[in-house]
């Protein structure tokens, strides 16, 4: 009797959405693969079967290489910076300043603007605003657009995103240093502990459930960065921006070259699942229950 | 308790609404884009009075899509499309590429999904990469006569109608040269490359420290400088491609390519003088055309479909911009240092695979009427202010870089010739051009990667 009802509960309230994930996640996703051992050019009718070969050209590809190898040093800026910035900021804003409401909304609101927008709009505070601050003050560091070096524009490209994630982020810590019991935190300054011994003993270990959500979410939107890379850099000066998701539209729509830009595809598919899956196992270890 | 509570919401929802607001402000307050379909366009006079056209009344009632990747047009092409349905009554619905989609992607994927445009406006790149597998062959139609040499023939078929003339070179604001120099100035005198350094040194001279814009986007450089190299082989098409071959396949040494090395000498020219020299990675293209329009530069390096930004930086129609060649060397008779490259660049292809007879008919007769009705030639030229391609249109464009490269096309002072490089060509080469023209690269490493991209392709 029991599960008769949980079928019809799980055909009530599941169905639907497994409809749609299948559907538009993993029906795509398993013919994406079945492409990328074929020769389909995005619009023939027949599509033969090639084996590995597009793998080989993804070996032969140097630039996807430099580009991954682009992408990983972003992730490690993004992760590290969005991370501690946000856990420092709803610090803070937990601890019942003036106006933290005002503060928490303001952080977030960045996190509100589509990320092409914001391309174009820091687009045009590095290559104009910051070029006529330097124009007008003499300082070095503004005298030619962040963009158009490509050490600087990769630092623009971090900034950014970091200005757009970290709003995200702030807004799970807050909810995280929100659920932390005072009862816990009570006992611990009883005991003696304070400042630095209760954020590594006490406070860290409590948040760890938030620190999970947060990695899982910075890992993977930074590996899968495209829309402000697209309308900030779009891969300029020469080339030397171009993230891993980039390289790959770049690489299937304008060199054409379909079923290496889905093999490509693939790969960092694989790269970035790995990675975040063994974030996620590895910091779930780490969480505790107060 | 539960009022505070509510206060605070209330509160940091309207903080929100206030930034929202704020944030959306300033992205609505740049400058408007050039390209915007939207934007109001003045009216030009269409005469409807003669209409000599003969319309298949059959196909009224027929609706046929119309992909157009030429966001310039779009509101002149809608108006053409609503004057046919008033002739025709045939519905053309124009659909436009959305920015940032490219032409080529939005077209397959509308295939893909079923349902495609029954007329794409497409590059020739896009269209003999289509044309077997997808389009209706129009060899034999009617206007194919009127566009004799500005056709492309698949494996001697055609497959698509050449929609306009787009010609390129350094455009030149002749006022703000006659005033600096201080004397009238004749843009045909100048036919070799030291004449044309001449001219730039004594206008530095005269105070305008770097006379020449030079846009550092990857299509600028990419197609439209480099590919010097192939059109002016022998300028023709047929050369250019003849050239692409034995680069290919090995036959021709790039170091010792003499067109190469004169390309990249006017490249270092116009590099030299650019306005930008001090960071040419962050010119800024809107920026260029206002330089050009006040005077603080007198050359850019650039096509006609430049007119709207520099119309949008105030210049008139009235106002005497032209072009001169890109001067590849000193020799007087070579063709390249004087005429202008123009060819047909955006091309029509009909979709002869899921369009019913009708349609096909139907966007059929559409062609036709754009060459051969009264109205529809007034409308290419003047409401879509195209330079067409048809030899029985008696209409001139207007503005002054059309108005030249039609001057320049009908006295023979232009070669028509177009390289079909494959579609990443511009993006990659484009990389490496601006490498050398930020400095970080010299003419060996430009001169490798060129080879080794062609040594890539199959």
């Amino acid at each position: 009797m029991k599960s008769k009802n949980n079928g019809k509960d799980f055909c009530m309230f599941a169905l639907p959405g497994m409809f749609c994930f299948f559907a538009v996640v993993i029906v795509p996703f398993v013919y994406g693969v079945y492409l990328t051992l074929t020769d389909w050019n995005g619009v023939a009718k027949v599509k033969n079967f090639i084996g590995l070969k597009n793998f080989s050209g993804v070996m032969k590809d140097g630039q996807f290489w430099t580009s991954l190898l682009l992408t990983f040093k972003y992730v490690i800026f993004v992760v590290l910076i969005v991370n501690v910035l946000a856990f420092a900021i709803a610090y803070l804003l937990t601890r019942g300043i003036k106006g933290q409401n005002f503060f928490r909304a303001g952080f977030f609101t960045p996190n509100l603007i589509g990320g092409i927008v914001l391309g174009y709009i820091w687009q045009f505070v590095f290559s104009r605003v910051f070029v006529s601050i330097g124009e007008s003050t003499g300082w070095k560091l503004f005298e030619v657009s962040w963009l158009s070096d490509p050490t600087n524009a990769f630092i623009a490209l971090v900034v950014v995103s970091v200005w757009q994630l970290s709003g995200y982020m702030i807004l799970i810590y807050v909810a995280g240093f929100m659920g932390l019991s005072e009862d816990v935190m009570e006992a611990a300054s009883i005991d003696g502990a304070s400042g630095f011994v209760k954020l590594k003993s006490i406070i860290m270990p409590l948040m760890m459930s938030s620190i999970t959500i947060c990695l899982f979410l910075t890992l993977s939107r930074a590996f899968m960065v495209y829309d402000v890379n697209l309308s900030l850099t779009a891969g300029a000066p020469y080339g030397t921006t171009e993230m891993a998701a980039m390289h790959v539209y770049e690489k299937a729509f304008t060199s054409r070259q379909f079923g290496v830009g889905q093999a490509e595809a693939f790969i960092l598919f694989i790269i970035v699942a790995v990675i975040s899956g063994l974030q996620v196992y590895f910091t779930k270890k780490q969480e505790v229950e107060a | 308790m539960r009022r505070k509570f509510m206060k605070k919401v209330t509160a940091s929802g309207l903080v929100m609404v206030l930034m929202m607001t704020m944030l959306t402000g300033c992205r609505f307050g740049f400058a408007s884009d050039p390209d915007d379909p939207n934007e109001e366009e003045k009216e030009v006079p269409i005469d409807t009075s003669v209409d000599t056209f003969e319309y298949d009344t059959s196909l009224s009632g027929t609706n046929i899509t119309l992909l157009n990747s030429k966001a310039e047009i779009q509101v002149a092409l809608e108006a053409m499309g609503a004057e046919y349905e008033k002739k025709s009554g045939v519905h053309v619905e124009v659909m436009p590429v959305t920015d940032g989609d490219s032409p080529y992607t939005k077209v397959v994927s509308l295939y893909n999904s079923g349902t495609p445009p029954t007329a794409s406006i497409l590059d020739t790149t896009d269209v003999i990469a289509l044309a077997e597998e997808k389009a209706a062959d129009l060899t034999g139609e009617p206007w194919t006569e009127e566009a004799e040499g500005y056709l492309t023939e698949i494996d001697g078929k055609i497959y698509s109608f050449p929609l306009c003339i787009e010609g390129r070179g350094i455009i030149y604001n002749k006022a703000v040269i006659e005033e600096a120099l201080g004397e009238e100035f004749h843009p045909e005198s100048v036919t070799t490359q030291s004449a044309f350094t001449d001219i730039l040194d004594r206008l530095v001279e005269a105070g305008i420290e770097k006379p020449v814009s030079v846009a550092k986007e990857d299509w600028s450089l990419g197609a439209h400088h480099l590919q010097y190299i192939y059109e002016t082989y022998e300028g023709t098409s047929e050369g250019a491609q003849e050239i692409i071959e034995d680069i290919k396949a090995g036959k021709v040494d790039l170091d010792s390519y003499k067109r190469l090395s004169e390309f990249l000498d006017m490249f270092d020219i116009l590099k030299k003088y650019n306005v930008a020299k001090g960071d040419p990675l962050g010119a800024d293209y809107d920026e260029m055309a206002i330089d050009l329009a006040d005077g603080k530069t007198a050359f850019w390096f650039n096509g006609n479909w430049a007119w709207p930004n520099l119309s949008e930086a105030g210049a008139e129609e009235a106002d005497e911009y032209g072009f001169l060649p890109y001067f590849m060397n000193d020799d007087k008779s070579d063709f390249a240092n004087e005429q202008i490259q123009a060819s047909p660049s955006k091309q029509v292809m009909l979709d002869g695979q899921i369009a019913s007879d009708k349609e096909q008919a139907a966007a059929k007769e559409f062609l036709n009427w754009i060459v051969y009705s009264e109205i529809g030639q007034q409308m290419l030229v003047k409401t879509c202010n195209i330079i067409p391609p048809f030899k029985n249109n008696p209409y001139e464009p207007s503005d002054p870089l059309s108005a030249d490269i039609y001057k320049k096309v009908h006295e023979e002072k232009a070669f028509n010739a177009s390289a079909i490089v494959p579609n990443d060509h511009w993006a990659v080469l484009g990389a490496s051009m601006q490498k050398y023209l930020a400095g970080r690269s010299d003419r060996n490493e430009l001169t490798e990667d060129i080879q080794k991209y062609w040594d890539e392709q199959e």
